[in-house]
């Protein structure tokens, strides 16, 4: 029986681990082609570099602002994030504590919302914008993805029904205001989901292309994602180069994955995320 | 007098406690109204409109909008393609995820990279992944796929120049991208039912066929419903994959409909024609997503 199953775990390691392999390839064949000239590229994709070949990186960084880019992208990002979760928990912790007809109501309003796809409010967006000027900005930008704290305050707000009442009324009767209990209180409590909503706010926020591609033209104001995307055209033969950028541009994503993998995990089964 | 005052202080205290409550929504009322309610109203009146975005003169055009949507060859192209990226993609994704799912939680050797590569195509933004495989499927000889093949006295095929297999391969890059993503959700759950559901059906001599079958599926159809929704309104709603691997071409053979939307509104200044197209656009995700979680809770409850 043992051999029979230690037998079955062997093939299943060998099965998967092919799998994997291929299922991988992409990234390999990105990574080991940012160590070869054009030349080694084009004869075999695949194979390894014959020797250690690093002018693609001091290409990519003499042609392409990917600092620019980089902060552009840190700003839009953080910014974002930062006041979605505001907004998200600060509406959360006012329906809790004042359930009245209104904010039921209001409650169901932003759920019919939370089910309009952007694409259908994208162009009335798109001229209002342009008609205070924010169009080509990266304020602009924060703007449109502040209507993601919808989907912040839903799952906050799941989160928060679960903070124990009676700490919010010990610290009322001790005087504390309601934006002190908000501040000092409710917000500590509600770490946890506040660090999970953030982390796929984040993901969201970093790898979007279609609000860039629509919003932004001048190239001082390219999020990373857009940057890759107009560095197609400007690296359509030099392949190389190319694939050096994404790999640059792919860096802070890893770093960010390996660091916030339990929470990614963790937020994906707490109710299936990411809209 | 004393007593007046008090109520009339006990009233104030009462009020500005409310004030101060329904304060905490104000900023949420605010995207709410600005992000959604007028524009989804600028959305409806423009579809029926001529409006074409810069002169102040529009004229009241009724349905003409809404028949364009449904005739124009470029915009049913567009309705075509999305349904079968979001179908397809639906259910490629849940027949392969749900026995990777499977695997992924036997014990074997290298068990934690494997599940790291197989989740991480979901790490990075699709559409640097979309513009990475659109050098890998280059039709030319130099594309990486086509290097390969030629090897072997194959090809070149042309991956992204023929429409069908444009299409084919746009939805393949996308489950490529999905499954492992999928997988770990449904890992998730099948690592939630109990183990001696297992013991006691292996005495009863149940095969591990009629164990999947009859304990595994069974209880997986919430995670179903969850994975489902995600990977049927994510596919109406792609724009990024297709739009970096392919443009939407060759022709409009993957132009998806928020591509159609934002060319017709942004790129030729039709916003009558496109915001018809939005409000349609909105009217098939609803109806879908309410179906499907129709379906699901009644699936749910049959299971339970």
């Amino acid at each position: 029986m043992n051999a029979v199953k230690r037998r079955g775990a062997i093939l299943t390691s060998i099965v998967m681990l092919a799998l994997a392999v291929v299922v991988g390839l992409p990234f390999y064949y990105i990574v080991v082609n940012t160590l070869k000239t054009q030349r080694e590229t084009a004869i075999a994709p695949l194979g390894l570099p014959s020797s250690l070949y690093l002018d693609n990186y001091l290409t990519v960084f003499q042609t392409v602002p990917i600092l620019q880019s980089f902060l552009n992208t840190l700003y839009v990002t953080a910014i974002s994030v930062v006041l979605m979760l505001l907004i998200g928990s600060m509406a959360a912790y006012g329906m809790i504590m004042r359930k009245s007809h209104f904010n039921r109501w209001f409650g169901i309003a932003l759920l019919l919302a939370f089910m309009v796809p952007f694409q259908t409010t994208l162009i009335p967006l798109y001229q209002a914008l342009a008609g205070i000027h924010m169009v080509d900005t990266l304020n602009g930008l924060i703007a449109m993805y502040s209507a993601g704290s919808i989907f912040c305050y839903f799952l906050i707000q799941g989160y928060m029904r679960t903070v124990p009442y009676e700490i919010i009324e010990a610290a009322r009767i001790d005087g504390c205001s309601t934006f002190g209990i908000y501040w000092r209180i409710v917000l500590p409590l509600i770490r946890p989901i506040l660090i999970t909503v953030g982390v796929f706010q984040t993901m969201w926020v970093w790898n979007d292309f279609i609000t860039p591609n629509v919003f932004i033209s001048s190239s001082g104001k390219q999020t990373l994602v857009l940057q890759v995307y107009t560095a197609v055209s400007q690296f359509s033969v030099n392949w190389p180069a190319f694939m050096t950028l994404t790999v640059i541009v792919l860096v802070p994503v890893v770093i960010f994955f390996i660091a916030m993998q339990k929470y990614i995990v963790k937020g994906l089964v707490s109710g299936g995320v990411k809209a | 007098m004393a007593e007046t005052i008090r109520t009339i202080r006990a009233r104030y205290e009462q009020w500005s406690g409310i004030v101060a409550n329904q304060l905490f929504l104000l900023p949420i009322a605010a995207v709410f109204l600005l992000l959604f309610v007028i524009p989804l109203g600028q959305s409806f009146f423009y579809s029926l409109t001529d409006f074409n975005g810069y002169s102040r003169k529009m004229n009241f055009v009724g349905a003409k909008n809404y028949f364009r949507a449904f005739t124009d060859s470029a915009m049913t192209a567009s309705l075509g393609f999305t349904f079968l990226y979001a179908i397809a993609t639906t259910l490629i994704v849940t027949m392969l995820a749900i026995p990777l799912a499977v695997m992924l939680d036997r014990k074997f050797f290298g068990r934690d990279f494997v599940r790291a590569v197989f989740f991480f195509p979901a790490i990075p933004s699709i559409a640097v992944l979309g513009l990475v495989w659109s050098f890998i499927l280059s039709p030319l000889g130099s594309g990486a796929i086509n290097t390969v093949l030629q090897l072997v006295n194959l090809g070149p095929v042309p991956w992204l120049a023929d429409s069908a297999l444009a299409q084919l391969s746009t939805i393949l890059v996308s489950v490529w991208a999905q499954t492992g993503w999928h997988a770990i959700l449904y890992l998730a759950y099948i690592q939630s039912i109990p183990a001696d559901l297992y013991e006691a059906a292996t005495i009863d001599g149940a095969s591990p066929r009629q164990q999947f079958f009859r304990i595994t599926l069974p209880l997986l159809v919430p995670a179903m419903t969850v994975s489902q929704v995600l990977l049927l309104t994510g596919g109406l709603k792609v724009f990024d994959l297709p739009f970096t691997l392919t443009k939407g071409g060759p022709g409009y053979a993957t132009t998806t409909m928020t591509q159609a939307i934002i060319q017709r509104g942004l790129g030729q200044a039709k916003f009558g024609e496109a915001s018809a197209l939005a409000v349609v656009f909105m009217l098939f995700v609803l109806v879908i997503v309410v179906f499907q979680i129709v379906v699901a809770r009644r699936l749910e409850r049959q299971f339970q």
